[in-house]
């Protein structure tokens, strides 16, 4: 069997198009942008159909651009073995909500979990999105560019010296609004 | 009880027989002091000769070094070497370190239940020593219910441990009091049924008398009833959490189970009385299964207590053997064990043995010769037993071979065909 | 089951601290006497926030951290992280770069898969024999890894390029003898344990996971192959010239965890095969590339896996042409592998639970990074 072959950006558009049309937003070298809307959808056709047959989801991620956040997806297909980089744009940091895809791939379910709980992406319809590395009610969302400077969010450093921080407060500053 | 002769002779530098030199002394103490010395003295005269024989050495240098020297060595590591000449001082370094931990006690435990369950597991297990023959005369308490009172005592330890699961107001506790509960009724049944086997067969509860029986007749039990011993190997292993079974402390799923919130010496009571119990089993393999102290006429000449000693040491390592050995049984698999395994078979032994015993008695056979020819029925009627009755819960060898299939190309799911065997 | 017996759910917490989560990994688990009817895991006890440290620090100086994430197989972090940041700046490695990390990760692949079928038997409950057996030939191997780079857990050895040090002298003979006596382990391990029946008994049928869902979860490695599904990367995506070595690919049956423990012991097989035949043909030259101190890659972004011991091991990286990189992202096996934890456990007993956790072979440092 020949190598991976992972698809670039517009190739891949393409083949997306084909496949589920009306669905890609635009293309760069390196990925392949879909629409937020309806994208559960899409990416239930492109996991179903015979060309496409990404039934592997490799990757998903979040990646934060200042200006925008994105998710990236990673998809396999192993009888075809080639691999797309698939992301959603969300324009909106303040409330960026994308369709979850728990009901196509099941092993999305802690990997929008993490990126819920360090980007702050809404994931709509997943079953239960919880912060699975942070504790609920942390300050802030950390892997975002702009965390230090977020309401609420932490500061680097210590108030006092190591060790002598007092127990009952913990030993972080906060911005006031 | 009629007359025996003695194995030994009376002298009291006789060491074949330490009840001489006992008498001994017992006599001096009379001669000194009256029957009240003489009654002081004796079990002063039983606990050392009994410390310094059997329990120190046994229970320090078998039961904790030898113990963690022998796995040691099965998992290729050395084992205790660094406190004293070949690290033997390690049970007592353990032993202070234990006595100078913090013995503590959890939140919410019910205090006196906690603290009382070591004192309950402890008696038991000192008590269970009494019974056991260490020669033709050195027996401290020859009941003639021995069997029935070593039953009774090794059932302690149960409500010893479910105690402590309850009061440490531990879920892990719990679960291990739970566990050991119901696998000690399960496992009791088969228990008490093979070792009715030995006492249908000797006539005998007595387990002085059963080493009588087994040195007059020339025989061990073991070769009359070979799956009694298996099955009592099982059931006490079970009964004393070793590992193939020890569900009830089981270290990596309940942590300690019924041990978790023990700490300190209230722990080291626990482990120690573990290994008491252990050797405890041992003695009452080694007596009513091995011949206890007698070895064909050999115990003329050694001393009979070393060759039990050996006995015991002998079916102690099997209990080491296995827990360096075997995984864990899961609880419905090892109820199930029992109840639809081990009770079958056990009845079974129950039932040919008195079906042999009545066969001796009504015929009036005086040789002992007729043993040796049940003993090879036995052996193979309990071979044919545990196949069939394998074959009929079921049990099959896995087909699903021992080593996975090999493939060159990469691509989705490779569906297995049965057939075709494992490449 | 007890529908005439009314009381409140007995929660058991199955971790934090606790012998056989191998870390700091909790299960909340909801039991109905011994029976698991939901099972919930906590995890984030170990969060270092890696990805956002790594935006901090240079391309190099990153490596370190990619030990610390999955720490049993630190030398296939390493290679993934600098696949990725190569893959990203467009740097060639030379052969004997290629070889050396072959070799280094099919070592580490060894002393990985020592440690997990170890600790998997010790969750069966074989009190500590097989893990003290495989911890001794996993010495063996963390010995060849101090004697290379000076360190035996976080080997922080590969580099961009390349890899650090040149192999030293006398690695070769070393590992040719410990490799010989390697398959003899593999025959001790599978004595005493594949053909045990209790072992049996307790791994068989538990945790089975049927192919698709092993897929739909994501998982990868062996618990993946285990499932049946033929998938590896180093042979669908060969990267430093895997096509170069000869191995089989081994897979389960019914992807239980019985079929979990075979599958890593014939990959600890096939990983002798390889490190022989890449020592076999250890090409001579430079081990690295010359790469600038600090590098900055043109702006872009790059995804590269490699096969670690736990699964499809993949590292995201973007860069926006600065020293150090925009997003750092770590597609952690261990973490993914464990989606499939709660279909695995739910129905289930306890102990069941715990074999289960063993077979999926967490590393908690990866699960939190």
């Amino acid at each position: 069997m020949m190598a991976t072959h992972w698809f670039d950006g517009h190739e891949l558009a393409d083949l997306t198009e084909r496949v589920a049309p009306g669905s890609v937003e635009r293309s760069t070298d390196a990925a392949c942008y879909l629409k937020v809307e309806g994208l559960r959808e899409t990416m239930d056709t492109l996991r179903t159909s015979a060309e496409t047959d990404f039934i592997f989801l490799s990757n998903l991620c979040g990646a934060d651009y200042w200006d925008r956040l994105e998710v990236v997806y990673h998809l396999h297909s192993f009888e075809k073995n080639h691999l797309g980089t698939y992301k959603v744009e969300l324009i909106d940091r303040d409330k960026p909500v994308v369709p979850s895809v728990v009901p196509v791939w099941h092993g999305a379910w802690m990997q929008e979990c993490e990126a819920y709980d360090l980007f702050g992406i809404e994931f709509e319809g997943h079953p239960t999105l919880y912060r699975i590395l942070l504790w609920e009610g942390f300050p802030g969302w950390p892997l975002r560019k702009d965390f230090l400077s977020m309401p609420g969010g932490l500061q680097p450093g210590l108030n006092e010296f190591a060790g002598t921080a007092r127990r009952d407060e913990p030993p972080v500053r906060t911005v006031d609004e | 009880m009629e007359e025996r002769d003695s194995l030994a002779t009376d002298n009291w530098w006789d060491l074949r027989d330490l009840s001489n030199i006992a008498g001994e002394i017992l006599d001096l103490a009379e001669r000194i002091g009256g029957n009240e010395l003489a009654f002081i003295v004796s079990p002063i005269i039983g606990f050392v000769a009994a410390f310094l024989i059997f329990i120190l050495p046994t229970q320090l240098f078998l039961g904790v070094y030898g113990e963690r020297k022998i796995i040691g060595r099965m998992q290729s590591r050395y084992g205790p070497n660094r406190v004293g000449p070949f690290g033997l001082l390690q049970p007592i370094a353990d032993a202070v370190k234990l006595l100078t931990k913090e013995s503590y006690t959890p939140r919410g435990a019910d205090i006196l239940v906690m603290y009382t369950a070591p004192i309950v597991f402890v008696a038991p297990a000192v008590m269970l020593m009494a019974v056991i023959p260490f020669g033709p005369n050195m027996v401290i308490a020859d009941i003639p219910v021995a069997v029935l009172y070593f039953l009774a005592m090794a059932s302690f330890p149960v409500i010893a441990s479910f105690m402590a699961g309850w009061g440490s107001n531990n879920k892990y506790s719990l679960f291990g009091a739970m566990r050991i509960v119901a696998m000690t009724l399960s496992y009791e049944v088969p228990l008490v049924l093979v070792l009715l086997g030995t006492v249908v067969i000797t006539g005998t509860m007595s387990l002085q008398d059963m080493v009588w029986w087994q040195s007059d007749n020339n025989i061990w039990l073991v070769f009359i009833a070979p799956v009694a011993l298996v099955i009592f190997f099982i059931a006490v292993s079970a009964e004393l959490n070793r590992t193939p079974v020890d569900i009830a402390e089981a270290e990596s799923e309940i942590v300690a189970g019924y041990l978790t919130e023990y700490s300190g010496m209230k722990w080291g009571l626990f482990y120690g009385m573990d290994i008491a119990y252990a050797l405890a089993s041992a003695c009452f393999a080694a007596t009513i299964f091995f011949g206890g102290w007698s070895l064909f006429g050999l115990e003329q000449w050694v001393p009979p207590w070393i060759l039990f000693i050996v006995k015991v040491y002998a079916f102690y390592f099997l209990f080491i053997w296995t827990r360096g050995t075997l995984p864990r049984l899961r609880i419905d698999q090892l109820m199930k064990f029992a109840w639809q395994f081990m009770l079958p078979l056990a009845a079974l032994n129950l039932l040919l043995l008195a079906v042999q015993r009545l066969i001796v008695v009504e015929a009036e056979i005086e040789t002992s010769a007729i043993w040796w020819l049940f003993g090879g029925i036995n052996l193979i009627i309990a071979a044919a037993a545990i196949y069939g009755w394998a074959k009929v819960l079921g049990y099959r060898r896995d087909e699903v071979p021992e080593r996975p299939r090999l493939v060159k190309e990469v691509g989705g799911y490779v569906p297995y065909d049965s057939s075709k065997g494992a490449r | 089951m007890s529908n005439f017996v009314h009381g409140e759910p007995f929660v058991i917490n199955i971790g934090p601290q606790h012998p056989s989560t191998h870390g700091v990994f909790r299960i909340k688990a909801t039991v109905d006497g011994e029976q698991i009817t939901e099972a919930e895991m906590v995890m984030g006890y170990l969060h270092r926030s890696m990805e956002k440290l790594a935006e901090e620090r240079t391309y190099t100086q990153n490596i370190p951290f990619t030990d610390r994430t999955d720490y049993l197989s630190s030398m296939a972090n390493n290679l993934g992280y600098c696949l990725a940041v190569e893959k990203l700046a467009g740097i060639d490695v030379p052969e004997r770069g290629d070889a050396i990390r072959v070799i280094m990760a099919e070592l580490q692949r060894l002393a990985s898969h020592c440690m997990a079928v170890g600790a998997f038997a010790n969750d069966t409950g074989a009190w500590q024999t097989p893990v003290m057996w495989s911890f001794r030939e996993r010495e063996k191997i963390l010995d060849l890894f101090e004697m290379t780079c000076g360190a035996r857990l976080t080997c922080n050895y590969m580099r961009i390029g390349g890899v650090a040090f040149d192999l030293p002298e006398g690695f070769v003979e070393k590992t040719r003898e410990i490799m010989a006596s390697f398959p003899a382990f593999l025959d001790e391990m599978e004595g005493l344990l594949s053909g045990n029946e209790i072992f049996i008994t307790r791994s068989r049928n538990v945790g089975t996971l049927p192919p698709e869902s092993a897929i739909s979860s994501s998982l990868s490695g062996p618990m993946l192959r285990a499932s049946g599904v033929a998938w590896d990367l180093r042979r669908a995506d060969p990267y430093c010239g895997y096509e170069k070595y000869d191995f089989d690919i081994p897979i389960g049956y019914n992807g239980d965890c019985y079929d979990r423990f075979i599958v890593r012991l014939e990959e600890m097989r096939q990983s002798v095969n390889i490190v022989n035949q890449a020592l076999d043909s250890l090409p001579g030259g430079p081990h690295s590339t010359e790469v600038p101190l600090s590098l900055r890659p043109p702006a872009g972004e790059a995804y590269a896996r490699v096969e670690g011991s736990r699964g499809e091991l993949g590292y995201y990286l973007v860069s926006d042409g600065g020293p150090a990189p925009f997003r750092f992202h770590i597609r952690p096996p261990s973490f993914i592998n464990l989606s499939a934890l709660r279909e695995m456990t739910v129905g289930g007993s306890v102990a069941d639970a715990i074999v289960v956790l063993g077979s999926i072979d967490v590393v908690v440092g990866e699960i939190d990074r």
